[in-house]
């Protein structure tokens, strides 16, 4: 009858030492307590609403209780709410564990009262200050459905951009640096400054602006290209820059390092150098940046297999293109430059034969192309061997018994060439990882075994491609020409082979030999390792 | 037994127990019977029969319980399915038949039977009564229903309802037809018809339509004809500065009869004359004519002045330079309105650990005092926290000052003055008018006044017997009034321990109260969900205010005198024009209680503060003033304007004021739980 129940009644009773309480009596009993409880509590809702609250607290209803002239019930003061727990199995029991209490370690001295001042309104309007409570979101979106109808359009004002004193210092003394001394030990120093210190980011467009103009301007310097460039990488690695507003002011800049057709003294400076390290910032910048602009690798693609494909360009810009496709990955070489490996070899044939192309720096030049399409081409199918392993075929018609090829087998290691070489092939395959490792980075290659006569100085540095395609053009042109026109005897039929290339399901086994009659046993050094020992 | 014996004890006990419908119906079925008895050769056997029937109708009534339930359904289903037309008038029945059927059957003792018809129909009302149902929840015994004061109001009074002469009617047909005497007997005994004719009243003012009055409806509607003097007082600063601004030719007239009362203001008149260079005024020209016809009753005036009364309390002086200072004020107050609003600094209590109970904010806005459950009383120095008084800084600034703390234990730095001396929750603080006192109110039953220059308690006040639930200085200072559970309102002077006037009359707790401008009369708000208005002077009730639907929490006097707003815990703040004891518009649009109303000085704006973390201002012109040109007729309908909410970062608004300037100050505690 009553939401008292009985037997509570009977438990009070009890506890308070009446045993002998009469049945009859609890019913009577249990309805007197609810209705005097019920009374308590909208006493006690009179006191929170005079406390001016909204929730109810145990000294609201001990004020009640004092109302009444009741004794109040002491020990359950609490400033805060407390805190119930839903009693296990019981819908709508709750409980206060005591656990939390006296388990609970010392509270904290509670802070003394204060009083902060701010404007709530200024005329009516809410200043936009922490103090007040965030506008609706209603009158957002408001705001937004307006623009869309086309029926205002909310002209920003242009921001005034103050830069403090010390980041224009700092400015001021980087853009010095990569200007007039930018091979100075200071300058490393700041290009880690700029790769590591936070607080840089209002920098980041006026270090935009500077960048594409100085490259604009120092196109016949490369040092001060080599300089910027670096600048741009530092700038990429700074965790706590966000770069990405300004990659469309960058990526022009960094394009013409990589494909310009005159960069810096022809004769004297090291373009080929600035075109890898380009090649790898482009790639750098792919990676990092491709999943925020979808467009971003393929327009950088585009553009560098336009250059690659159009003959009526330096072969320097040939260069650039293929170091920068390289750098994207061998799919990119699988998709792209495999296909038009066979007619480009042919083009770049002529020039490298000291007969037909007199001009050595032509020679040179075209050298360095066919260095650097080995490599690309060599990358990519190293890669497909490593993916495929089983699909190899059996390559030992082809293959010559060429007992340094064996000893000398090539590592992908950098600087580890020695210690690699010690080890044991099984090792080996377990250290090289995964492919991944191949295809980001610029592999140093050691390109050591074809031809014994320069094997001893062919110890590869960082990154350094040139020095490759150096050991090639020096004197070991009439032995690939050679080869050249065997390739060009059998050529209608490998080009076919090599159009399939990028189907998946191709045998990859039959890329190899392709591979391997166009460039000679220098392709056999980018075979894995246990491939190889299988192939040969 | 003998027929007419038979008839004549049904009819008497019709008529004892005043069941007039019946008795017709009774007389109408004898008119029956006898043809029928012509009929039949007079025998007597049929009638035993109908005096069987009739007498067990009558024990029926006093036994089966099942009955209430079984009436209160049918008579709540006849009203659900009848027209839409009529269907409000109608369903408005239901909730005293509804109260009363319960009742009945606790008063019978059939406790179980009342608790499954209280819970089978209590969702009809939850939304209108939710709070009376919670407190006939607990009754459970007879005894309950005599110890408990509402369900005694309930039944010793009558509900007035008022309906239309055809809905009257059809409950009437309905009530003969189904034979429900029960019901019907509920009906006549609880219920005072008001039946008007002509076309039913709409929904939308069934606001008042249902109330409950302890006295009844003939002493509300004596009361409230009483006469009001609702103007201004005269020769107020305001007034004066208006006349020194307009130079108007005839004020020697008034200060002529201003003479009487204070002598020495004159002296300083030119003084301010001569420092009244641009000063702004309003742009009320009619001003001399209503001057002239001071102290008289305009009730329903067009003129939009109001008219100057004379002050029934001996009123204090107010010292020269204070004077000045104020008059600085009037001169530089910004005109609000609807386009112009107010600019509001707020104060937002932080760290109190659901302490503090209430808030106050001196006129200038220079101090502001907390009342804290723990007993004491801080009041924080907005000058020395801040750079300015009047623009109130955004942060707080950390170096604090040695405390001047009362009792000295708290000698540590502090950025408040602490006041001791109650013994238990602080309920209510107020400032006078200068700033220079404060009093507080605390669940102890006293009232202590603090000196904020000295920082010490000067006097405590005793004589309420029960919590002071609020406490509020007189618009001139001086004389005080508190309201307690106890259920008084009480009229104080400073210089005296006993209190001047004892209001009695209100059937809860007084809640809060607010002072008129013209310190003649005094607002309360109470728990039985009235506000009434009591001349201070006499110490009689002038007009009681009914409407709110739940315990009244905040009370606002329009500078002019002539409309008083008050807002309950449900939300609604409702506008009442004094004069007519009539509400304005409801003003709808809080969630959660309503802490706090003001007034801006000029007495175009309306600004509340609420539970819901929000304060709000409202456009008291227009409504007035559609009031006026409709003449009243649809004025429950208009709705006051809701100009601008601004909300709060979850921080309840405890405290308004407007400062002379008309620079809005609002106080609340930041609440991170809600």
């Amino acid at each position: 009858m009553s939401t008292v129940p009985q037997e509570s009644i009977e438990v009070i009773s009890q506890s308070l030492g009446i045993n002998n309480l009469a049945p009859e009596v609890l019913p009577g009993l249990a309805s007197d307590v609810e209705f005097h409880v019920r009374e308590i509590m909208q006493e006690a809702i009179k006191c929170m609403r005079h406390s001016k609250r909204t929730t109810l607290t145990s000294e609201d209803v001990d004020s009640a209780l004092g109302l009444r002239n009741v004794e109040p019930i002491h020990g359950f003061a609490s400033g805060d709410p407390l805190r119930f727990k839903k009693a296990a199995g019981h819908n709508n029991l709750y409980y206060i564990r005591d656990k939390d209490v006296i388990d609970a370690p010392l509270p904290k001295a509670p802070l003394d009262t204060t009083l902060v001042a701010h404007w709530l309104a200024i005329e009516g309007v809410q200043p936009a200050i922490p103090e007040n409570a965030t506008l609706e979101v209603q009158s957002d979106n408001r705001k937004a459905e307006y623009r869309e109808d086309g029926v205002s359009v909310d002209v920003k004002l242009p921001v005034k951009h103050v830069l403090s004193r010390e980041l224009q210092l700092y400015f001021e003394k980087i853009t010095e640096l990569t200007v007039s001394r930018s091979s100075s030990i200071l300058f490393k120093e700041a290009l880690v400054s700029l790769a590591t210190d936070s607080g840089l980011h209002p920098l980041v467009p006026y270090f935009a602006y500077f960048i594409a103009d100085e490259v604009s301007r120092n196109l016949n310097n490369s040092y001060q290209l080599i300089g910027l460039m670096r600048l741009v990488w530092s700038l990429l690695q700074n965790p706590h820059i966000h770069i990405e507003p300004y990659l469309h002011q960058l990526m022009p800049s960094v394009m013409t390092c990589l494909v310009a057709k005159k960069l810096g003294n022809k004769f004297s400076d090291n373009h080929w150098e600035l075109r890898n390290f380009t090649a790898d910032l482009v790639a750098l910048i792919c990676k990092r940046y491709g999943h925020v602009y979808h467009n971003l690798q393929p327009r950088v693609t585009r553009t560098l297999v336009h250059t690659f494909l159009d003959p009526t360009k330096a072969l320097p810009q040939h260069f650039g293109a293929i170091q920068g496709l390289a750098a994207l990955g061998p799919s990119v070489v699988r998709l792209l430059v495999l296909p038009n490996l066979e007619p480009y070899l042919r083009l770049l044939e002529p020039e490298m034969l000291l007969e037909k192309q007199k001009n050595g720096m032509s020679r040179l030049e075209a050298w360095h192309v066919y260095g650097a399409l080995i490599r690309a081409v060599g990358l990519c199918m190293y890669n497909r061997l490593k993916k495929l392993p089983t699909l190899l075929p059996p390559l030992r018609a082809m293959s010559r018994s060429n007992p340094k090829v064996i000893t000398k087998i090539p590592s992908k290691r950098k600087a580890t060439v020695d210690n690699m070489m010690q080890q044991p092939p099984l090792k080996k395959l377990a250290t090289n990882g995964p492919m991944g490792s191949l295809t980001a980075n610029s592999v140093p290659v050691d390109m050591s075994g074809t031809s014994g006569g320069y094997a001893a100085n062919i110890q590869v540095a960082d990154s350094s491609f040139p020095s490759i395609s150096k050991t090639f053009s020096n004197e070991n042109v009439r032995g690939i020409s050679a080869r050249r026109d065997g390739v060009a005897s059998q050529g209608y039929k490998s080009s076919a082979v090599l159009q399939q290339a990028w189907k998946e399901e191709f045998d990859t086994g039959n890329l190899l030999p392709l591979l391997y009659e166009y460039f000679g046993e220098s392709m056999l050094n980018f075979v894995p390792t246990p491939e190889l020992s299988l192939l040969l | 037994m003998d027929e007419e014996e038979i008839e004549k004890a049904v009819m008497t006990y019709l008529k004892k127990k005043g069941f007039k419908q019946t008795e017709l119906a009774f007389q109408e079925e004898q008119q029956r019977q006898h043809p029928k008895t012509a009929l039949h050769s007079t025998n007597s056997h049929v009638d035993p029969e109908i005096a069987c029937q009739i007498l067990s109708f009558s024990s029926e009534l006093e036994s089966n319980p099942a009955q209430y339930h079984e009436g209160y359904g049918k008579l709540r289903s006849w009203a659900y399915s009848s027209l839409d037309l009529y269907k409000h008038e109608l369903l408005r029945v239901l909730y005293p038949v509804f109260v009363h059927c319960f009742m009945d059957l606790i008063a019978k003792g059939h406790i179980q039977e009342a608790r499954t018809l209280f819970n089978s129909f209590r969702e009809d009302h939850e939304m209108m009564h939710a709070r009376d149902l919670q407190k006939l929840e607990g009754v459970l015994s007879p005894s309950h229903l005599e110890e408990m004061e509402f369900a005694h109001s309930l039944r010793q009074s009558k509900f007035n309802i008022k309906i239309c002469q055809y809905s009257y009617d059809l409950l009437l047909q309905y009530l003969h037809k189904t034979q429900s005497v029960v019901m019907l007997g509920l009906i006549n005994e609880h219920i005072n018809f008001q039946v008007s004719p002509g076309q039913p009243t709409s929904i939308s003012d069934d606001a008042e339509v249902v109330t409950l009055m302890g006295s009844g409806q003939d002493a509300v509607n004596l009361i409230n004809q009483k006469e009001i003097h609702w103007g201004l007082l005269e020769d107020s600063l305001e007034e004066r500065l208006e006349k020194a601004g307009a130079l108007v030719p005839d004020s020697a007239k008034v200060d002529g009869e201003a003479r009487e009362g204070e002598v020495e203001e004159n002296k300083k008149r030119p003084y301010e004359g001569g420092k009244q260079g641009a000063s702004l005024k309003k742009s009320k020209k009619d001003k001399v004519a209503t001057a002239t016809g001071k102290a008289s009753r305009v009730e329903t005036s067009t003129v939009s002045v109001a008219p100057r009364v004379k002050p029934e309390l001996t009123l204090p002086s107010i010292p020269a330079e204070v004077e000045h200072s104020i008059l600085e004020d009037l001169r530089n107050r910004v005109q609000l309105s609807s386009a112009a609003l107010p600019s509001i600094s707020f104060y937002t209590f932080i760290n109190t650990h659901n302490g503090l109970n209430c808030a106050s904010i001196s006129q200038d806005g220079s101090l502001v005092a907390g009342g804290f459950s723990d007993s004491s009383l801080k009041v924080w120095d907005m000058a020395k926290l801040g750079q300015q008084t009047g623009y109130a800084t955004s942060q707080i600034v950390e170096d604090s000052y040695p405390s001047d703390s009362l009792l000295g234990a708290n000698s540590g730095r502090k950025s408040y003055t602490l006041f001791q001396g109650h013994s238990g929750p602080v309920y209510s603080a107020t400032f006078s008018p200068f700033g220079d006192y404060i009093l507080s109110s605390s669940s102890d039953s006293t009232i202590r006044l603090w000196s904020t220059n000295l920082n010490t308690n000067l006097v405590c006040y005793k004589g309420h017997n029960y919590p002071v639930w609020d406490v509020q200085f007189s618009p001139v200072g001086h004389y005080f009034a508190s309201s307690s559970h106890d259920r008084t309102a009480r009229i104080w002077s400073m210089d005296r321990m006993q209190p001047l006037r004892i209001m009695a009359g209100h059937l809860s707790d007084v809640d809060c109260l607010q002072w008129h401008a013209n310190c003649n009369y005094i607002a309360t708000g109470s728990s039985d969900k009235t506000v009434r208005l009591w001349d201070v002077q006499s110490g009689e009730c002038v007009r009681i205010f009914i409407g709110h639907r739940s315990m009244i929490l905040s009370l606002a006097m329009s500078p002019d005198g002539r409309y008083m707003a008050s807002g309950d815990e449900d939300g609604t703040v409702m506008m009442w024009e004094l004069a007519s004891g009539r509400c304005i518009s409801p003003l709808v649009g809080h969630t959660s209680c309503v802490w706090t109303l003001a007034f801006s000085c000029e007495g175009s704006l309306l600004a509340s503060g609420s539970a819901d973390c929000t304060v709000k201002l409202w456009d008291v012109t227009a409504s007035t003033k559609l009031l006026k040109t409709e003449d009243n007729k649809t004025g429950s309908i208009n709705r006051l304007r809701s100009l601008k909410t601004l909300p709060t970062k979850s921080t309840p608004v405890y405290s308004l004021q407007f400062s002379r300037r008309n620079l809005l100050f609002a106080a609340g505690v930041l609440s991170k739980n809600t």
